[in-house]
């Protein structure tokens, strides 16, 4: 029984890391947003005072069961997620969850939370909500399609569907997967832009017209449970790229340095975007990425 | 450990710096101060970098902003979007309409004093206030929650009958909801 | 006497005897219903073993009866469906008109799936077949609502897969001179390449009607939201897998012994893929949450029809094993659509809202299907799901496995429209009246919707059965090596285990639950829906704030070139130039004896005429 509590233990160290470096991240994209326009911007641990900031807040309000069953069913999603996926290479502490999940697991792992949260927000009752929704939605349709392409490529180059087993072979290859699969590289990156919701894919959210969209009921606690998720939710699926695509990370500050920069691709893509309509955004996911998925697909097919 | 008299001033010191730290405004654009939100918050005075964020929804905000003068027919919304607010919340008066009606002051159909009907934690004088002004007035609104006197809300709850008798007195048609916090 | 014959004869005798006691008052003809579908059930299940058989002769030809692993499985969904079903139509077709009518089909309708299944001669798998289509009929035209159009549509579609049927049994007939499944099975691959092309895709056409499989599915939108609720979750729950069963037999016994077969596979597997993309997004566009039901079956069956065209050995295993998981979950939805439409008196998706603290326990069984139908982890769709997923990708069908993701992911979208239209958004004073339905219509669906996730966490349990089936069609043992208990894995070696997974995500969500209801926390109230932060105003009590019109407008805006075609205008156009036709030859066939003779006359001058020159040679 040690080794199950070894096992916990480990997994809710991943977590807190994960929740700290997601926060963190959150906290410099604000600062390097700032920057480039032209303002001295918060400090980049400015999130965890927000978040910190939320969790004491005093009072809060609920619509019904399902708003509380939304941010749990978003945690459930963060979770599994930064637990399936394999943090560092070759590690038994923080190997949690990951020789059992593989790509597909994890591809619909990751819909749970967004369904769950979907819920949530359509008990409010609140129409931004549920019109935030519908837009998540579809712009989920439309950016899955590349970013599964893309996996599937992986997949079928390689001849195999865990995460652990790409990461050996970047390791024995000594080249990375970005450019060994050049173009399933280039499909999932565009697909991850709309994957990190920034601009112009900030649909959403959407501040200025749906008023924050599906979380525009939530305050006070539930905003933390979902900042939380966030920010956790934010640093799985770097890792997840990083861990495909540039070879994975054998200590924590390889990891830092490669998921940082992947993150930098969508946040700076969205300091200088506009905002897409819906309609714009899944057309975007199915021109150009297309194009990169079935160039991955049939790079797959023929090598 | 939680409930010992000195832990407890700990957390709510704590509790404080964070408030103080992350200030989300809901910028109610009800009169013609709104429009000295966007250089308050924009490159040129950068509010963001003192924590003070603009906010979608009265779920999220800590901070109601009255920008200027309120007219009877606005101040039910206001009213409204106050009661919507979680706990701990603040209001500023922003210009001087808020505070005795400004220029407004012999108008038949705007509110001269607002603390009659909400309760307001920090005024902002002037018509309009400069951005330094607003920053001015957020930075005495942070000093406030850090010493835990902008206590606007329980004020609010206390004297709830006042409040609600006054508001009532302005505003004919009273079909809202009762504050029940 | 044979148990066999027995259940058959109980289903019969009841069916009459449920009819004849309709005319009677009160809860006499329910128990007799009840009976006369538990009754067998429990016979089945007890009494009836693998490989027993019955075997009779009638009038010339030689019957038997017995059922076989893959025929158990599917048995398994019939008699599991058909039993909640039964209980929950006791309920639901109370005060309805016609209720002895609506039970001997019901009865006539199990009785003649499990004839299908039991059936090991093509004589009475033919007989059952039109028991079945007919029962059903009768059912889809109950309402009297559009049987012009529905009922007609399906009558048509019934026929013609009916009659495809027909001609293939007939052809086999000549060909090998005995009905028996076993001896086409074995004379099969000795058939000349015509006969084997051609009996093929004759059974195909008649399992493909009842599979709904494109471009045959049109009668089923109409077909499965025109029967009454009760009845359209065995219909598409149950009935519909009678084609899946067919075109098993079909693609593992024969097709795999065609040279060159595999072409055939995978045009089936491409039309399954195909039925499964169109399926999806007509469900997404529909208002009506029966019609949005239909479409996803449609949808749905089109994964099934995947796995069985592929027909790897985990292909395979998915697809069987989406059958039973899809006859859990849509058999649970029509039935809370049926509970809805009781409670409230419409279906539609549009004027139904907020209704989740109304009727809580129907809200909790369709949120398990839908989350099972959505293929969500841990519950049981995904464990199809993914199986489909490697099988595609480990066979390398590197498009197909793209566009039933497309069809899957476009899933949730009307996933979430049924919910969200029926139990979410702003509770309305129109809707306050509405109390939860009655516990003999929850029951049902909540052991359906649980049933659903535990076999998401073990899905050994019906696997078990479905290796078996597979093992009798000629696969090899794939316990331990494609699946265990609660493991399951693809042909590379990768795996899920399910049991950790499913711990772990409880623990989370119990957490987190916690720490966001628990009272002593926070200050925590509820408010009602209309109390919303909507820029301040204070919405009216009769106001409805709910979104649900043109609800996914954008996305439709998006693949609006994908669905400018309809396979319904192709069979009208058909069906229009069918008629001018007729109306041509009714210009020459007027009915009037004296243009009758008149033809005969110019006939014989013709033949006269053409006659003379021959003749002289």
């Amino acid at each position: 029984m040690e080794s199950i509590w070894y096992k916990i233990l480990g997994a809710i160290i991943t977590v807190i890391v994960a929740f700290i470096v997601g926060l963190t991240y959150m906290g410099l994209s604000r600062k390097i947003t700032a920057r480039i326009q032209n303002r001295k911007g918060p400090p980049f641990y400015q999130n965890f005072i927000d978040a910190l900031k939320l969790a004491s807040k005093t009072s809060a309000i609920h619509h019904g069961f399902m708003q509380h069953v939304g941010p749990a069913f978003m945690m459930i999603t963060s979770i599994m997620s930064v637990l399936v996926v394999p943090i560092l290479t070759g590690d038994q502490w923080f190997s949690n969850l990951n020789f059992k999940g593989d790509l597909i697991f994890l591809l619909y792992i990751m819909v749970f939370g967004p369904l769950g949260m979907a819920l949530g927000a359509g008990q409010t009752g609140n129409p931004n909500s549920a019109i935030g929704v519908t837009r998540g939605l579809s712009q989920m349709v439309g950016f899955e399609i590349p970013w599964v392409m893309a996996l599937v490529a992986l997949m079928m180059q390689y001849k195999t569907t865990s995460i652990v087993d790409l990461i050996n072979i970047q390791q024995e290859q000594g080249v990375w997967l970005m450019f060994s699969s050049p173009f399933a590289f280039i499909a999932a990156v565009l697909a991850m832009l709309g994957m990190f919701r920034y601009s112009p894919f900030d649909i959403v959210g959407a501040p200025t017209e749906l008023a924050s969209g599906p979380v525009s009921e939530n305050g006070g606690k539930y905003l933390f449970t979902l900042m939380s998720s966030n920010s956790i939710f934010a640093f799985a699926k770097l890792t997840l790229y990083v861990d495909l695509f540039l070879g994975g990370a054998s200590n924590i500050v390889e990891l830092l340095i490669k998921t940082f920069a992947i993150y930098l691709i969508p946040m700076l893509y969205g300091t200088v975007s506009p905002r897409y309509r819906t309609e714009q955004a899944i057309k975007y996911f199915w021109g150009w990425p297309l194009f990169f998925g079935f160039l991955a697909l049939l790079y797959a097919a023929i090598f | 450990m939680i409930n010992d008299k000195n832990s407890q001033k700990i957390v709510d010191i704590i509790q404080n710096w964070s408030r103080k730290h992350s200030i989300w405004v809901l910028a109610y654009g009800t009169g013609c101060g709104a429009i000295e939100i966007p250089p308050t918050m924009t490159s040129r005075y950068d509010a963001e970098r003192l924590g003070v964020r603009g906010a979608a929804t009265p779920r999220q905000a800590d901070v109601l902003l009255i920008t200027g003068y309120l007219t009877t027919k606005t101040l039910k919304r206001v009213i409204r979007v106050y009661e919507q607010m979680q706990d701990p919340k603040y209001v500023i008066g922003f210009g001087s309409c808020t505070i005795n009606g400004g220029m407004y002051y012999d108008s038949y159909n705007t509110i001269k004093v607002l603390d009659k009907y909400l309760p307001v934690d920090v005024y902002i004088n002037g018509c309009m206030p400069r951005p330094e002004a607003v920053l001015a007035g957020f930075g005495k609104l942070q000093q406030l929650i850090a010493e835990g006197k902008a206590n606007g809300a329980t004020k609010y709850k206390e004297n709830l009958e006042w409040y609600k008798g006054n508001q009532k007195k302005i505003i004919p048609n009273w079909v809202m909801p009762e504050y029940n916090w | 006497m044979s148990t066999i014959i027995l259940i058959f004869i109980i289903f019969l005798g009841g069916a009459i005897l449920t009819f004849l006691a309709s005319a009677l008052k009160g809860i006499l003809k329910e128990v007799l219903f009840l009976a006369s579908v538990f009754v067998p059930v429990v016979l089945f299940f007890t009494n009836i073993s693998i490989g027993q058989t019955f075997s009779f002769q009638a009038a010339g030809f030689a019957f038997q009866w017995g059922i076989t692993p893959l025929s158990y499985v599917f048995a398994l969904i019939v008699a599991g469906l058909g039993l909640m079903a039964a209980i929950y139509a006791v309920s639901a077709m109370r005060n309805k008109e016609n209720t002895g009518f609506f039970y001997f089909n019901y009865i006539l309708t199990i009785m003649s799936m499990l004839g299908i299944l039991f059936s090991r001669d093509l004589v009475s798998f033919f007989i059952f077949w039109e028991i079945m289509t007919w029962s059903s009929y009768l059912m889809v035209v109950y309402q009297g609502k559009d049987v012009q159009t529905v009922g007609i549509k399906y009558f048509i579609f019934s026929a013609v897969g009916a009659y495809a049927m027909l001609m293939a049994i007939v052809v086999v007939y000549s060909l090998t001179g005995s009905m028996m499944i076993d001896s086409l099975v074995q004379s099969f691959p000795g058939f000349s390449f015509d006969m084997q092309l051609l009996i093929p895709i004759l059974l195909l056409i008649g399992f493909g009607v009842k599979s709904a499989m494109m471009p045959l599915h049109v009668w089923a939108p109409g077909a499965y939201s025109h029967a009454p609720m009760a009845y359209s979750s065995i219909f598409s729950g149950a009935l519909s897998k009678m084609g899946i069963y067919g075109m098993v037999i079909v693609m593992v016994s024969l097709i795999s012994h065609i040279p060159e077969g595999h072409w055939f596979r995978e045009v089936i597997a491409w039309l399954g893929g195909i039925t499964a993309v169109m399926g999806t997004l007509w469900a997404i566009k529909q208002d009506d949450a029966k019609k949005l039901l239909a479409y996803s079956s449609i949808g749905q069956l089109g994964y099934i029809i995947v796995g069985v065209g592929i027909g790897t050995p985990l292909a395979m295993m998915s697809g069987l094993f989406l059958a039973v998981m899809h006859a859990l979950f849509k058999g649970t939805l029509f039935m809370v659509v049926g509970a809805i439409e009781r409670q409230t008196g419409t279906s539609n998706l549009t004027e139904v809202t907020g209704l989740i603290r109304k009727m809580p326990w129907t809200f909790l069984a369709s949120l398990f299907s839908i989350i099972a139908l959505a293929g969500i982890p841990p519950l049981g769709g995904f464990i199809g799901k993914w199986m489909l997923y490697e099988s595609l990708i480990v066979s390398d069908h590197y498009l197909l496995v793209i566009v039933i993701f497309f069809s899957s992911t476009a899933a949730f979208l009307y996933c979430y429209k049924f919910l969200f239209g029926f139990f979410l958004g702003q509770e309305e004073t129109e809707w306050s009246h509405v109390k939860e339905a009655p516990a003999m219509m929850v029951v049902p669906m909540l052991i359906l919707a649980v049933s659903t996730f535990v076999l998401g966490v073990f899905p050994g349990l019906i696997l078990n059965p479905i290796n078996e089936a597979m093992q009798t069609l000629g696969y090899a043992n794939t316990q331990g090596h494609l699946w265990e208990m609660s493991v399951i894995f693809n042909e590379w070696g990768n795996q899920v285990a399910m049991q950790p997974i499913v711990y772990t995500i409880i623990g989370i969500f119990l957490f987190f639950l916690t720490f966001l209801t628990i009272k002593g926390y926070k200050e925590t109230r509820y408010v009602t829906t209309k109390d919303i932060s909507s820029s301040g105003e204070v919405p009216k009590e009769h106001e409805n704030l709910t979104f649900s019109m043109n609800f996914m407008q954008p996305f439709f805006r998006a693949v609006e070139p994908l669905m400018r075609r309809q396979i319904d205008k192709y069979y009208n156009g058909f069906a229009n130039g069918m008629e001018a036709l007729f109306d041509f030859t009714r210009r020459i066939y007027t009915g009037n004896g004296q243009t009758y003779a008149m033809y005969v006359v110019i006939f014989v001058v013709l033949l006269l005429l053409l006659k003379t020159p021959f003749s002289d040679n």
